[in-house]
């Protein structure tokens, strides 16, 4: 068939659903058709999945011109989603462009919330579009006889891969594809992301930065320009807003407004437990909101999350209270309204954000700022800066990630087996071990064959066996089972199932936080007041509760930091506080009298001035210094200084970051003046200060527990299984400990240290940071109390890092003398 | 550094390593060691490191050549799993050491008390020497000061400044001693301390009274 004829099929479709093809849904069929790969760049509501289901079937009809008699079974195309939640309405589009254009192609899920009867019955015949996971691709790839699943498959699509870029479920996709490229000869690679910084590099680790499929492939954009208008929610009485906080309840009042006039309104919230809060207290303060509001967050039962999908395009629901998993995929064009509470850290996420309001092509986008304190109004300021400049942030991919490539090779060994020598080229041609030496690669063979570089007497290890073939393959069936378990476990903590004791599933939460329970204790969740009755195999037993309770369940979840170009735009709006008030945004004006207070006690800095500064309260002296450089480059620089601080005196620090600076925390005091005396900020041995200060922290310990996880060195159990493996658990943190006096040059211990330079404290950065900070003028308050700048920061009782250089005895004799007997 | 402490008028001295030895019957008491619990990790594809089986011996030869007690009792979960390779090292350990052993049983020693037997090892389930009761899961008896293991004691320590602090110790009430873990690959549990514990944390080199 012609590609003419072709389209006049799509166009026709268009036509009858009284739509118009945008041209960047036109270009993406035409370079498909012609075979290419490539990156679409196109935000949620575009219409994205009609550009990429479109050439996939039409790409079927044209191979097969008889498709309306007959039908072809077989794997055909791969939609790749990172939220599971997210595959059924990308189903229900699949279904209707098959349906619609008369060919009998099927559509089915694969995801961990499909039963095992299902994933029978599509191992014996697959579905003709499979949409699912990066797990769960990954664990089509431990099947025998994987290759004959793929190898007809035309397409493989991977939506939201911004999302998936800057994480290891990304390598984890990079990889399958490496594999894909090989036992799929027809296959094409598409990626679709939203905008970020790094596009052209998005699609270089899509399909491998010298690979034939990068050649071939082309970048399109969307380029739908939309009006987003920012509106800041300034407290009516400025004076006694909280100088710190993380909730913003005391602006619930303002809020209520805004529900009644808009039609759908979705309160974004940064964690899920602020989301528990927020639907709590507006139900609790304004009850007539009962059974117009609901909530929405990752750890809320499948079947409650999906009706409020469905409520809302209803438009049934005034609002709702939820958290980023709203962020992707799922179309509502009912949402008239956004509202974000608390700084959300980045200009990329804002936008989409504000996105999912105005839904249609040319509608405005409203979006509303809720601070949740003070200083955070100066984060609204510089957002408004930043949606002018159009400035977006960068998704960092990961390099030489051993962990997931440690995995990846007993997936290959645990279906069919594999020849390293066939399979180190195509390795090699990822982004993420572009880089790997030839040593690694044996290095990582012999981990997985040996568990060691050598091989020992006595020794009993048992995980990859070698044939006379020199075949690599898994042998034992206790090893493949827990290994395929384990492919699931790339992301997070410990989940537990939440459940009544009578039964019922009402979701899932982290373990840490119900350790802190106590059979009895009552506690929200999931807009609930539950009980806390007993865990038994995985599963937290609750009953319904009438008590009140002030404990919410957090979750760690993953901490978002300020960009450099965020930082900057941050910055340069808090000079103008020392501006003409007619230079100043409405936000800034509004905290005059914060600034007052804190040029009452310090100074608010001008460009040319670093500022640092130090009080004594009852829990010893703090120090606090102000690069305004975004989380992760303070906590770089507050180990490092720490660390050289530390070599001036034995001295011990608890650290404490936030966006605008950092603090040193002791139960002595530090002179300053030393420090630049001293010259501590200087760029020389920065490297080097900078590693051996991570030797000093936990930084790097804490990076390693996904590492052991991913990579097999511990299990994790069984989940939902709730089959304890009790002989086999240890932790990671004693592994940790094992590895750093034992064998300290192996290189899943390594590559801990090496995460955290390159993910977390972003040594470019903290550089040019330094070199920014050496051009300004030092000035150092010594102040009789907290300022408002500090407050934020000294209060932050979750996150510290800690940093010693007395000898272990000494603080015990220190510390000896509280220990607090009960 | 050792820590020498009375209980019941007898003389005892604690080591930074966990050992526990009594001078005046030339006794040493060693809990929770956990031989084989690297091999039988390995033997499920847990690749820890191997070095790890020996550093539990140098360990053990390190307080023998300290102490040379004439009698080591092991208080518990002397052997994490049944018998693997790691067996075969023990052997050898215990032919090249001369004196009396004996093994209080713990609930990871499943190995058959023959096999201990035949090393010339006593099992036995509790062990009563004066008024001093060893056993491996701590076990209070009348009229008894009660010495045991199973527990891995850890204490917590905070200071100013928002310091704080996690160390294994010997966790002593009026009438009871737990000792902490001396295998290299065991964890921790940490203790609440009520106002009649004694604690004694131990760092790499010494035993400290907290």
């Amino acid at each position: 068939m012609q590609e003419d004829s072709l389209y006049k099929i799509a166009e026709n479709w268009f036509e009858d659903q009284g739509w118009h093809p945008f041209p960047f849904q036109r270009k993406t069929w035409a370079a498909f058709l012609k075979g290419k790969h490539g990156l679409l760049n196109a935000p949620t509501g575009s219409g994205k999945t009609y550009a990429l289901w479109f050439p996939i079937v039409l790409n079927y009809i044209r191979d097969n011109p008889d498709y309306k008699e007959r039908h072809k079974k077989g794997l055909k195309a791969v939609w790749i989603t990172p939220l599971r939640a997210l595959s059924q309405e990308i189903k229900q589009s699949a279904e209707r462009v098959t349906r619609d254009l008369g060919t009998s192609l099927t559509v089915g899920i694969r995801t961990g919330d499909t039963t095992t009867r299902e994933r029978a019955q599509q191992r014996k015949i697959m579905p003709d579009l499979l949409i699912t996971t990066p797990e769960s691709l990954q664990l089509l790839l431990a099947t025998k006889g994987y290759a004959s699943i793929f190898k007809d498959c035309t397409a493989i699509v991977i939506d939201e891969w911004h999302e998936l870029l800057g994480t290891k479920r990304g390598v984890q996709v990079e990889l399958g594809l490496s594999r894909l490229k090989t036992i799929s000869p027809k296959l094409r690679i598409w990626g679709i992301s939203a905008t970020i910084g790094n596009l052209e590099q998005a699609r270089q680790v899509l399909l491998g930065p010298e690979s034939v499929a990068y050649h071939r492939s082309v970048l399109i954009k969307a380029d739908l320009k939309k009006k987003i208008t920012v509106r800041s929610i300034i407290p009516k009485e400025m004076e006694t807003f909280p100088w710190r906080g993380h909730l913003g309840i005391r602006l619930l009042d303002e809020v209520i407004p805004i529900l009644k006039s808009s039609k759908t309104t979705l309160l974004f919230t940064n964690t899920r437990s602020q989301c528990e809060i927020w639907f709590q207290k507006i139900l609790e303060r304004y009850p007539e909101f009962a059974g117009e509001i609901a909530m929405h967050h990752g750890s809320i039962d499948k079947d409650t999350r999906l009706w409020v999908e469905q409520a809302i395009r209803n438009e049934s629901l005034t609002a709702v209270v939820c958290t980023s998993s709203l962020d992707l995929g799922v179309d509502f064009a009912p949402v008239e309204t956004v509202i974000q509470i608390g700084g959300p850290k980045g200009v990329a996420r804002f936008f989409q954000r504000a996105g999912r309001s105005g839904h249609r092509p040319g509608q405005e986008s409203v979006i509303y700022f809720l601070p949740t304190h003070a200083i955070e109004l100066i984060e609204a300021s510089a957002l408004q800066k930043a949606l002018r400049t159009q400035t977006v942030e960068d998704r960092m991919p990961y390099l030489n990630s051993f962990d997931v490539l440690v995995q990846y090779l007993i997936t290959l060994a645990v279906s069919d087996g594999f020849h390293p020598d066939q399979i180190y080229p195509e390795i090699a041609q990822t982004f993420c071990y572009q880089g790997m030496s030839e040593e690694q690669w044996h290095w990582l063979l012999n981990f997985i064959v040996l568990g060691s570089q050598s091989l020992q007497s006595y020794d009993e290890y048992k995980k990859v066996d070698v044939d006379d073939t020199g075949l690599l393959k898994v042998t034992n069936r206790g090893i493949a089972m827990r290994h395929r378990f384990q492919i699931g476990t790339i992301v997070g903590d410990a989940n537990l199932s939440v459940r009544y004791q009578k039964g019922g599933y009402i979701g899932s939460i982290e373990e840490w936080f119900i350790s802190k329970l106590n059979p009895g204790d009552v506690f929200t969740f999931a807009g609930k007041n539950l009980e806390f009755i007993r865990i038994r195999e995985m599963q937290v037993l609750v009953r319904k509760s009438r008590k009140r309770t002030n404990k919410i369940p957090s979750w760690m979840g993953g901490r978002l930091t300020l960009s450099s170009e965020m930082s900057k735009l941050l910055r340069e709006e808090l000079y103008t506080a020392n501006a003409a008030s007619s230079n100043q945004s409405l936000e800034i004006a509004s905290l005059e009298h914060i600034f007052k207070q804190q040029k009452r006690e310090s100074i608010v800095p001008n460009p040319d001035q670093f500022l640092i500064e130090s009080f004594q309260t009852s829990e010893g002296y703090h120090h606090i210094l102000y690069p305004f450089e975004g989380r992760f480059v303070h906590e770089a620089m507050g180990s490092l200084l720490g660390y050289r601080i530390s070599l001036l005196q034995p001295i011990t620090f608890s650290l404490a970051f936030n966006d605008y600076g950092f603090e040193l925390l002791s139960d002595k005091e530090v002179d300053i003046s030393a420090v630049i005396d001293n010259n501590l900020f200087t760029t020389d041995y920065l490297l080097e200060d900078l590693q051996k200060s991570l030797n000093a922290t936990e930084m790097a310990r804490r990076r390693f527990r996904d590492i052991a996880v991913i990579s097999g060195l511990v299990f994790s159990g069984y989940p939902k299984k709730g089959i304890k493996m009790k002989h086999l658990q240890s932790s990671s943190q004693l592994l940790f400990d094992v590895f750093r006096d034992y064998e300290p040059d192996h290189l899943l211990f390594q590559q801990a240290f090496r995460e955290t330079f390159e993910h977390q404290l972003e040594e470019g950065r903290l550089r040019l940071a330094m070199e920014r900070i050496a051009g300004q003028e030092i000035v150092w308050k010594k102040c009789k109390q907290p300022t408002p700048f500090s407050f934020p920061i000294i209060t932050d009782r979750l996150s510290r890092e800690r940093l010693s250089s007395e000898p272990m005895e000494d603080r015990i004799r220190r510390m000896a003398a509280r220990l607090m007997k009960k | 550094m050792n820590y020498s402490l009375t209980i019941e008028d007898q003389k005892f001295l604690l080591h930074p390593s966990g050992a526990l030895f009594w001078p005046k019957k030339k006794m040493l008491l060693i809990s929770d060691v956990h031989l084989g619990k690297v091999t039988h990790f390995r033997k499920f594809g847990a690749a820890v490191p191997p070095s790890l089986i020996q550093k539990n011996f140098e360990l053990l030869d390190m307080v023998m050549d300290e102490f040379t007690p004439s009698h080591l009792c092991f208080l518990g979960d002397l052997f994490h799993s049944n018998i693997n390779s790691e067996w075969q090292l023990f052997e050898n350990w215990v032919g090249s050491k001369s004196g009396t052993f004996t093994l209080v049983t713990g609930n990871h020693d499943i190995i058959s008390p023959l096999k201990y037997e035949s090393l010339g090892i006593v099992s036995r389930e509790e062990y009563v020497i004066e008024n001093f009761y060893f056993t491996h899961v701590p076990t209070k008896k009348s009229g008894m000061f009660n010495i045991s293991g199973h527990i891995h004691p850890a204490v917590r320590l905070s200071g100013k400044g928002r310091q704080s602090l996690k160390l294994p110790c010997f966790f002593k009430s009026p009438d009871q001693m737990i000792l902490p873990a001396f295998g290299k690959f065991t964890g921790t549990h940490i203790l609440p301390v009520k106002s009649d514990n004694e604690i004694f944390a131990c760092t790499r080199t010494e035993v400290l009274k907290i």
